[in-house]
Parts: C-alpha cells; structure tokens; sequence
C-alpha cells in the first residue's frame, strides 16, 4: 500500500522552507500570521511543523526577530528577513522555477 | 462542578480544569522530550508555549473562564503531534524518516536507551553510544578503554563485549530514544510525583468503589479486590525492577574483577615460569610444553566464558536491552564447550600417567663394622637455590625444612629445574648378619615400564667412608620426569648387637623408627643405639625418660597386659584374650572364641593359601 498522504506532506515539508521565505519577504510577521498565511493555501496541516523550522532559519542566519508587545496576549516575536536570508530565498526561487519547469515537463512527457 | 487549576503559560494566566490540565502538562512534556537535544530547544518550546497562549485566549472570554478539556483538545489538534513536527528540528535525514519506525505510543517523552552511535563511531560506535546515554565525550571513555586495554587486554575484551551487548541505533526512532530524554534526578522526581499523583487517585476511587460496594451490587468487591491485586503488583513490579538493577551492577562488577583475577593467574603463569611459583608446578603435572598452554587456555576458556556471559548479561539488565543476538549464545556455549575439552583433555592424559606404581629397590653394601655413624651429607643442597628461609640464623648448618612429611620443592641450579623430595630412613632388624642398606624408590606412570624408569631416574647418594654413612637429605628428580608422586626411603638393615650413631643432621630425615623404649624420632639423635632381638635399643640415653611409658601403652597393642575394673585384656602380638561385660573373648591369628549372651561360638579359619 502506497501512503500517499505521506508523500504529500514530505513534499510539502520540502517548501515549507520557500513560503516561509517569501511570506516574510513581503513583510514582518509573527508566528500566528505566518500560520495563517499558510493554512489558507494548505501548506501547512499541524501548526507544530513551523516552530523548529523558524527557529532553525533563524539560527542559521536567514532569519532575525523583535519582540512586541500585544494588546490582547503575550508578547509577540516578529520575524523578518536578514539580507542574508534575501539573497537566499532569490536563490531559492530561481531554483524552484527551475523544478518546477524540469518537473511539469517530465509530468507532461509521461502523459 | 469541577476543580480548576491555575496555571501560567507564556506570562498569561489560565483556569484550567484539572484533568484538561493533565493532558495539556503531558502534551507539553512530550513536546519539551523531542526537543531537549535540538539546538535551540528552549527557544521552539517557548514560541510553542506562546502559540497556545494565544490559542487558549481566543477560547476563554468574561464569561467562558475556564479552560475546558475541548480546548485542550482543539490546540493538540492544530499544533498537531509531537513526532508529526518534531523530526524538523533534526538533521535532514530525519525527514525522510517513516511512520512506522516509531515506537511512539505512550504519549511520553522518548526515554533515553543505549545504543551504538553508527553516525559518529571508531571502531563500533559503542564509546559515542555510551557518550550519548551519559552526556559526556566519548573521547575520555575511548582513552579510558584504551589504558584498560594494557591491564591484559580488559579494555579491548570489554569493548568487545560492549559491542556485541549493545545493539547500534538504526532507525530514526532509535537514533532519537538515543538521544532521548535523560533520565536525571528532575525527571525522575517528576515521574515519581505523577506516579504520586496517580496513586492518590487510584486509592480515592478505590475509596468510592469501597463506599458503593454496601449500596450496590456484588460485583464491585470482586472487582476492587482485583484492582488492588493489580495495584500490589504494580509496586512488586518496581521492586522488581530496582531488585534487578543492582543484581546487573553486581554481575557487571564482579565478572570484570574475577575476569581481571582470571586473566592476571593465567598471563601470570604463562609469563612468569621462570620463577618459583604455580607456573613451575603446572609445568611440572602436565606431559610437555604443549600441554602446557593446551591447559591454560583451557583453563582461560573454560572459566572466562561464563564470565563474559555474566558481564554481558548484566550489561543487558542495567541499561535494559532486550535485543539479543542468538549468536553470543551459541557461540559463548562452543567456546565454553572447546574450553571444556581441553581440560578433559589434559586432564586425562596427565591423570593417565599417574595410572601404575612402580617399586624399584636397591641394595647397597655397607663395610661392616662394630659401630655405624649414621649422619647426612656435609652440604647435601645448596639452600640458596630453594629460596628458603629456614637457613639458621646463627650460622650453623641446620638441614631441618620445616616442610617435613611428603612436601616437595622446586630447585633451580643455572636454570635448570627439577623438583625436590623429602628421604625417609628407617632402621630395622635383619634377618641375617650382614648389615643390608636399600634404597626403595617409587614413581608413577602410565605404564609400569615408564613408573619403573622414572623410579630409576631419581636421583639419590649414600657413600661410606670408614664406619661413616653419608645421607643426602632430599631426593632429586629432574623436571623431564615431571612430578609423578615419587617417593624414596632407605631401609638399614642391622643384625643383632651392631650398633649405629645417629647424627643430629639426621633429624629431617627418620621416619617413625621403631624402638624397644618407644622414643620419638627427634629424641633418638645424638644418641648410640644398639640392635637386640626386639628392637633398637638406646646405650646413652640416661637422664632421658622413657617416654611416658603410661601414655603409650594405651596405644601400643602390640603386647600388654591390662587388668582392672573393666575386665582382663591380655594383648599378645599374635593373640588376644579379652573378658569383660561383653562376655569372654579369645582370639588368635587363625581362630577365634567367643562366649556372650548368644552363647558359646568358635570360629576357625581356614589357612589360606597365597
């Protein structure tokens, strides 16, 4: 038996990295935003996935954070892009057209 | 109406109800179990911890206060479980990891277990392993091994051990219970308080069970007791479980200290035959060289392998591994097995060449003359050879080895081994006028032809100058015969009316001569001592006692008589009369006479031709 909710969620994991790039490329965000962000597009089933993987992009430099106060709860962290974490996600994103293109013309070849 | 507790996330209050409150605390310790390895671990479990706050807020309000067990539930689902988002945190090997590895189940954070590291190893990932379940470098352990390993190979051989006991971290699962949550003095204090707590609920609802069982039916008492009997057995369990732990450290600690003894005897013998210690008497018991060494590992094997199994086993129970590999234990009984054998082996073939005695006499002729002066060789050894203290310190010559009766000892002359006996002379009358002096020398073998060879080969002197008799004191033989129970003593035949000398240095030598006076040995030196028809008797022996002649008439049957309450007993050397309560008793060498309460019985022998 082939899972293939399995495989979804292994491909999702491999972009998880890019959204979360360029959701914050597009502006500083905290955790909650970026959550929701990616609930809308379904990217992201269990919240829980997103935590170690901002803490480990920003413990790699991609990504910094402020704190904030809220109004209506604790504190909240900020992310944002560092420079470092821009020219890498340009990167990225020259290299995911690139799949994308390599992977639909393998698809449409098969069909 | 239930009870709430109020609890403090991310700097937020909450009132939460008590058992939404246990969930959300063991989701939480599940979390902080995944993450407690990964770098920044701390930072994801705050973030985490600030993400329910929020979620928790937006579900409580000025009316809905308290958090129920539903909202507990609602932010368990969309954070999701642990092992669904935990493997990020990891390397990218991680993600690829398959559902199905995981031994996840009990909603508790992975105990650590011990496991070979395969991912950061030398030789079999056992020090990084052992690293991981300690959290220290396994440098130092690697460096400790490696010093042990000079103390007769322990190092190497419990690595070895190790290696084998120690089944290496494969899947993801097993490389994260590796890594898994330590078992330190917090977490266990924690365990013990939920165990605590768990209790307290147990006996309170027990309590209730106890209070309906008057109101309802019959069943509940049945099935409380039963609860009881689990719970019992629940802390005989843990009992059980500590009980086998310190049985693990014991076997681990004493295999490896009797396998230290082990190894040190038997490098010791195989290293150390030069001096005078077990190797030369091993040497000496066994046929040859080769046996030799057949023995010892014999002895290594035979006795190591049940030591090994020991430490491994121990090994097992402390660090609770479960896997086993059916090849240790077939292979341990071979070994144990080939061990076995080998000992049986030269068991055997040493034990058969102790199979038939062998007598071999000599006759030496002595010059005849009035007085005989009996005394021991001038320096009959060179001492300082044996390595033994009983030199006299005042500088006389003293032959006296404190090790009489059948001790024997190794000498070494250049090198050249050979083991020492104890000589014992006796002195007799002869049958005839002639003064007779043999030699009887005694050796096994396997054969009676090899016993009579080796028999001849120990080496023995008695020379004569004028009246003198010169005695070495020990006998040799030399280590090509081996040690075969050889024995040797000299027989002085003396006819009637001959007298001999018996010189102090003979003291070591004479074995229970017989004496018309009954004298010790020891006494009987020093002194001229005449040949009659019954025996040695003393020419100066005035002032000497006759040696309690009360005491040991009590032993001598040879010839008394002795009346008093008892009855008569009359011993002669042939014959016995005996009357006492028992009746009248009369006995001779080739008959015997008997009157009892069974009445009168007569018993003739028949003469038996040999």
């Amino acid at each position: 038996m082939v899972n293939s909710e399995n495989t979804k969620a292994q491909m999702r994991k491999g972009v998880l990295e890019l959204c979360i790039l360029s959701i914050l490329s597009q502006g500083d965000a905290y955790p909650t935003e970026i959550i929701e962000k990616l609930k809308e597009t379904k990217l992201v089933v269990v919240e829980g996935t997103l935590y170690p993987l901002l803490t480990r992009l920003k413990n790699t430099g991609l990504l910094t954070y402020r704190w904030e106060e809220s109004t209506s709860g604790p504190p909240r962290k900020y992310y944002m892009l560092t420079e470092i974490g821009a020219t890498y996600l340009k990167e990225l994103h020259l290299s995911w057209y690139e799949l994308v293109d390599a992977v639909n013309k393998t698809i449409n070849k098969q069909d | 109406m239930n009870k709430t507790v109020t609890i403090n996330i991310s700097g937020i209050i909450f009132h939460i109800e008590e058992d939404a409150y246990d969930k959300l605390s063991k989701y939480l310790s599940t979390i902080k179990g995944y993450f407690s390895n990964a770098d920044g671990g701390n930072e994801i479990m705050s973030d985490i911890e600030a993400r329910i706050a929020e979620m928790l807020q937006s579900k409580t309000s000025a009316i809905k206060q308290v958090v129920l067990m539903s909202d507990v539930d609602y932010v368990m689902e969309s954070m999701g479980k642990p092992e669904e988002f935990a493997g990020d945190s990891q390397d990218n090997a991680t993600m690829d990891r398959n559902e199905a590895d995981f031994e996840y189940t009990s909603g508790e954070p992975i105990k650590r277990r011990l496991y070979r590291d395969g991912d950061s190893k030398v030789l079999g990932g056992v020090c990084s392993g052992i690293g991981h379940y300690f959290d220290f470098d396994a440098v130092w352990l690697r460096i400790a091994l490696l010093l042990l390993f000079f103390f007769g190979g322990t190092g190497l051989l419990l690595y070895i051990i190790l290696w084998i006991a120690i089944p290496e971290a494969k899947t993801t699962a097993e490389k994260l219970a590796m890594k898994g949550e330590k078992a330190d003095i917090n977490n266990i204090s924690k365990a013990v308080k939920e165990e605590a707590e768990q209790l307290k609920k147990r006996m309170q609802k027990y309590g209730k069970e106890f209070q309906n069982m008057a109101a309802n039916n019959r069943d509940v008492p049945r099935n409380a007791a039963e609860k009881t009997v689990d719970f019992l057995s629940d802390i005989l369990m843990n009992v059980g479980r500590v009980l086998l732990k310190i049985i693990g450290v014991f076997m681990v600690v004493f295999g490896i200290l009797f396998f230290l003894g082990l190894s040190g005897s038997v490098f010791g013998l195989s290293f150390l035959t030069d001096s005078n210690n077990g190797g030369d008497w091993i040497d000496l018991l066994l046929l040859d060289g080769k046996d030799f060494y057949l023995g010892l590992t014999g002895i290594a094997l035979f006795f190591g392998t049940p030591l090994i199994i020991i430490i491994y086993v121990g090994i097992k129970i402390l660090f609770k591994i479960k896997y086993t590999n059916r090849w240790v234990n077939l292979s341990g009984g071979i070994i144990w097995l080939i061990g076995f054998l080998l000992l049986l082996y030269v068991g055997i073939k040493t034990g058969s060449d102790f199979n038939k005695t062998a007598k071999v006499r000599e006759n030496i002729t002595v010059k005849p003359y009035e007085t005989l002066y009996l005394k021991m060789h001038e320096t009959p050894l060179n001492y300082d050879e044996l390595n033994m203290s009983d030199k006299d310190e005042e500088g006389e010559k003293n032959y006296r080895v404190n090790h009489r009766d059948n001790d024997y000892m190794i000498g070494n002359n250049h090198g050249i081994k050979y083991l020492l006996g104890h000589a014992q002379l006796n002195i007799i009358k002869s049958q005839t006028d002639k003064i007779d002096l043999v030699i009887v020398k005694e050796a096994k073998g396997s054969d009676k032809h090899s016993a009579t060879e080796r028999a001849k080969n120990i080496l023995y002197s008695i020379s004569q100058t004028d009246s003198v008799l010169e005695f070495d004191n020990l006998f040799k033989i030399t280590n090509a015969d081996k040690f075969r129970a050889q024995d040797l003593s000299i027989i002085l035949k003396l006819p009637v009316g001959k007298i001999v000398y018996l010189d102090k240095s003979l003291a070591n030598v004479m074995y229970d001569v017989e004496n018309v006076t009954n004298t010790y040995d020891g006494d009987m030196i020093n002194r001229r001592w005449v040949m009659t028809e019954n025996g040695l008797k003393c020419l100066d022996c005035e002032g000497l006692d006759e040696n309690n002649s009360d005491e040991h008439e009590e032993y001598d049957s040879e010839s008394h008589v002795k009346i008093n309450v008892n009855g008569v007993n009359i011993n002669a050397k042939d014959a016995q009369i005996k009357v006492d309560s028992n009746g009248v008793n009369i006995n001779s060498k080739e008959s015997k006479l008997t009157i009892d309460e069974n009445g009168i019985h007569v018993d003739a022998k028949k003469k038996k031709n040999k």
